[in-house]
């Protein structure tokens, strides 16, 4: 509690992040916009084989047919996909010679959230010392992970060096007409991760887009496919707490996950995007995207969990295809809006398998002048018995002009299933603050309590280091709001 | 919340164009109502019928409905006098409305137990209460749900039923929706009722929709209008003839410190559809909808509720209790508006589905939209099968799988017949409601 009493007054004052990203990154461009011709110079550029530049096509040509979609309760206004550049090279970013040079509110930030300092360096793109090498730290992973027969490369990497694995599962479980963002994502996708753990393997860490080298700017359409087969296991984080800017204001990513049979997938993502102005939302980025799962084999299990607290729009469905027998979806999420960002989130669990189980738990704060949803579908198909889905979708308001809204989906088509849904919406308890305050606590220290109470159920989902990270991130994020 | 804007009129809409041109030819609708229902024409143009993924109507086909070759009744047909008096409830033989096909009928109604609370005035001379037009011309101009657009389009024998100031009858007021039917083919009536409950008064209303012969689609829209410190306490009997289509707009308008307690009690029939609009106006507004269907076989019955918290401090309650056997389906797509400012609202909703048969359906769609922060808003649905643990309890006890299964469903339904606030209904809701749980 006493460090936090320090926190909370002094960073008022730059909750506002007054830093932008300046440098240009000197890349080898295409010109903007979108054509077949584009698609077949990007699958060139890259050296894809033929099935790869089908894919695309294919993709792209079911895109054009496809209208983007306006049942989410986000409002923006129209982009011109014609205005976008679809490919950029980049080339590596300028090294700074010490932390000196970096913004000192960017260096500020790090430290409340409590970054580690060479971690910090590389957030900041400085030269780290030989000992802390992140390509040295990377190839270290990459070894131990090799002998195990973990594969963990850009998807690039893997058109090349795994086509047989990348053609055989990309696209399955995010089929290319999926959506429109998805089909868009699958015509003009430039680099991504790539994860495939062997029969019998437990991934021998949690693999982080940290120690993957290469691909520090993965670029817009960002394509992710993790495959998990038999009785393996893997722990995937994505993201980071410290804000993230970039220069491209869509983001339309697909992550595909696969789990064979007794396969276990925790996918982790910290998000926190630059999410504009929190007056105008002038720059914010649009975070339009698809994530699925597929428990394809019996007793495989695959879980989300999501701090998502940027971004000026969010878009975004983790879920789960039920389909092997006995298997097991989650998702928790903590949603955060401020300023006036907007949020429709939340997951489909599909329940095809018999004996399949899954559970929900999602947390949504709103303040200032936010809108923040909650969008779920459970689904229980007709031949699958014995469902059972448990959902609990909880807001929270800070403050009288931001807003806070729940649309779950209940179908069922089968009558052994057993589903439950609960929601609730509220502000903070006044007398959970007077408790505290009562002993004394400041009101600060108090909401950042009941906030981080409130969201437990989540961040103890979350890898350590990331849960208290994340916690700072809330309280960092609500400051202004709150009090 | 998307609305379905269509370019042209579909095959469907133009069937109901040239009803409706036939309509205006016979049976023009007179003085105030004109205007009206040619606004409401143009809404139902604009609108159109919707199509497979209109957010109103996820759960609901209407595809079948919207394709029927409906004809208008015509003439002023007499419902069989036995038939009329088994549908009267006890205690209502003197505070009876009857509306047949749509058309109020002062030859069969009763309401001498009322004289002197109520005024029953035609709608087009009710419209002459400049107060009341501009309701009705904002009702027509913010329609969103597109039958309500198409009842207010063939409006020619609306009702008003006037509750005077503190008035407060012993007797319920019964209003009796029947349709005729026809064996020629399929027929459309559109009842069109407007309620106003006084200051302070308080009434006990329900609302009874039957058919004599099949083949009918009643598209029923009712207007309950509360004044401050006014109390109603209504109930909805839906209990068709199998093969009928039935659906009703109810919009509820809440003054200060008003209450309306409304209870739905729905048989099922080929396609049920209970539209439920209420607005909390002003401070101290409460409000509480339940609903309890009983479905099997192939029938149908859907809740499509929103609530509107438009002041502070006012609460609303909801809950649902389905039972759905054999290839029944049921939706229950209920959303809770609080507005900006209306802060220190209250609200909460259950929903519960009890399924029978692998072949039935259920989909639930509880959505709350908040737009303010002191606020306790709540919504639970469960979707489950009969307790085998409460079964074996009972046959333990010595009941057999029948006794033991039909006395869970049944008290499963009662939780809701129970809160019915006048004993005749709810006996009688007990009686032939809860028999279709019996093997």
């Amino acid at each position: 509690m006493a460090d936090n009493e320090n926190t909370v007054s002094d960073v008022i004052e730059d909750k506002k992040y007054k830093y932008g990203f300046t440098t240009k990154v000197d890349a080898e461009t295409f010109a903007k916009g979108l054509n077949e011709d584009v698609i077949r110079a990007i699958s060139q550029k890259k050296n894809e084989p033929e099935f790869m530049l089908d894919f695309r096509l294919k993709a792209y040509r079911k895109w054009l047919t496809m209208k983007e979609p306006a049942w989410a309760n986000v409002h923006y206004s129209p982009i011109d996909y014609q205005n976008i550049s679809y490919f950029s090279a980049p080339k590596p970013k300028k090294k700074l010679e010490s932390l000196d040079e970096v913004d000192p509110e960017v260096l500020k930030t790090f430290e409340k959230l409590g970054i580690p300092l060479d971690e910090q360096k590389r957030l900041a793109n400085v030269a780290v010392d030989a000992v802390f090498d992140s390509v040295s730290v990377a190839t270290t992973h990459k070894k131990k992970l090799m002998e195990v027969g973990v594969i963990f490369c850009p998807i690039s990497e893997a058109v090349q060096e795994y086509p047989e694995l990348v053609e055989q599962y990309l696209g399955t479980v995010v089929p290319v007409g999926d959506n429109y963002f998805a089909a868009l994502n699958s015509a003009v996708f430039t680099d991504g991760s790539f994860v495939y753990i062997p029969p019998g393997t437990v991934c021998p860490m949690e693999l982080s887009t940290y120690f993957r080298i290469n691909t520090e700017e993965t670029g817009q359409f960002e394509r992710t496919l993790i495959i998990c087969a038999e009785d393996s296991y893997v722990s995937y984080l994505e993201g980071c707490t410290a804000p993230q800017f970039d220069t491209n204001q869509l983001h339309a990513a697909v992550v595909e996950l696969v789990a064979l049979d007794n396969a276990e997938i925790k996918y982790s993502t910290v998000q926190n995007w630059y999410s504009g102005d929190p007056e105008t939302g002038k720059g914010g980025i649009f975070n339009f995207v698809t994530k699925r799962g597929k428990c394809q084999g019996n007793k495989s299990k695959i879980s989300w969990t999501q701090v998502e607290t940027g971004s000026a729009i969010t878009w975004k469905y983790p879920s789960c295809i039920l389909q092997g027998d006995d298997s097991v979806g989650e998702f928790y999420s903590v949603a955060l809006t401020n300023g006036i960002m907007q949020a429709d989130t939340g997951t489909k669990m599909i329940h095809l398998g018999n004996n399949t189980r899954s559970s929900i738990i999602s947390k949504g704060i709103s303040a200032d002048r936010s809108s923040n949803s909650y969008r779920g579908q459970v689904k229980v198909a007709k031949n699958s018995s014995n469902a059972r889905n448990y959902s609990q979708c909880d807001s929270m308001l800070v403050g009288d002009q931001c807003s806070a809204h729940t649309f779950p989906y209940i179908e069922a088509a089968n009558s052994s299933v057993q589903l439950e849904h609960e929601a609730s919406t509220s502000k903070i308890s006044e007398e959970q603050l007077f408790y505290f305050e009562q002993r004394g606590i400041s009101r600060e220290n108090a909401i950042t309590a009941v906030i981080n109470g409130f969201c437990k159920e989540v961040f103890k989902q979350l890898p350590m280091e990331f849960a208290v990270e994340a916690q700072k991130l809330l309280t960092l994020k609500l400051e202004n709001s709150v009090g | 919340m998307s609305g379905s804007v269509k370019e042209a009129p579909g095959q469907a809409e133009s069937l109901f164009l040239e009803l409706h041109k036939k309509f205006i030819k016979d049976t023009p609708p007179s003085g105030g109502l004109r205007p009206l229902a040619e606004a409401a024409l143009k809404r139902f143009e604009t609108l159109g019928f919707p199509h497979r993924k209109h957010e109103m109507y996820t759960f609901v086909g209407t595809q079948d409905l919207v394709a029927q070759p409906f004809t208008l009744s015509g003439g002023d047909p007499t419902p069989d006098g036995d038939f009329l008096r088994s549908q009267i409830l006890p205690g209502c033989e003197k505070s009876v409305v009857v509306l047949v096909d749509g058309r109020y009928r002062a030859d069969l109604s009763d309401t001498s137990a009322l004289a002197g609370d109520l005024a029953i005035v035609h709608l087009a001379e009710a419209l002459a209460d400049s107060d009341l037009q501009k309701y009705f011309k904002q009702v027509v101009d913010e329609e969103n749900d597109v039958f309500a657009a198409l009842n207010a389009a063939f409006l020619t024998e609306g009702v008003q039923l006037a509750l005077k100031q503190k008035a407060a009858p012993e007797a319920p007021l019964q209003i009796l929706c029947v349709s005729s039917g026809s064996a020629a083919g399929p027929v459309l009536n559109q009842p069109r009722v407007l309620i106003q409950v006084g200051p302070l008064a308080e009434v006990k209303l329900i609302t009874s929709f039957c058919g004599e012969r099949p083949n009918y689609f009643v598209n029923a829209t009712m207007d309950i209008l509360v004044e401050e410190g006014g109390q109603v306490a209504c109930s909805q009997v839906q209990r068709d003839a199998l093969d009928a289509w039935n659906f009703c707009k109810t919009r509820i308008s809440l003054a200060s410190d008003s209450r309306c307690f409304s209870v739905g009690a729905y048989y099922g029939s080929r396609l049920v559809r209970h539209h439920c609009d209420a607005r909390l106006k002003a401070p101290g507004a409460e409000f509480a909808l339940n609903a309890v269907s009983v479905l099997g076989g192939q029938e149908q019955a859907h809740q499509f509720v929103r609530i509107h918290h438009e002041a502070p401090h006012t609460t609303s309650h909801q809950l649902f209790k389905n039972i759905v056997d054999g290839k029944g389906r049921t939706s229950v797509d209920g959303t809770v508006i609080v507005c900006a400012g209306a802060q220190l609202t209250h609200s909460d909703q259950l929903i519960n589905n009890l399924m029978l048969s692998d072949e039935a359906r259920v989909d639930n769609k509880p959505n709350l939209m908040i737009f303010a922060d002191d606020v306790k808003c709540t919504h639970g649905a469960t979707v489950g099968q009969v307790d085998p643990d409460q079964m074996f309890y009972l046959k333990t006890r010595g009941l057999s799988e029948k006794t033991a299964k039909e006395l869970l469903t049944k008290s499963f339904a009662e939780s809701v017949i129970d809160t019915v606030r006048f004993p005749a209904l709810a006996a009688e809701l007990k009686r032939s409601l809860l028999k279709k749980l019996e093997a």
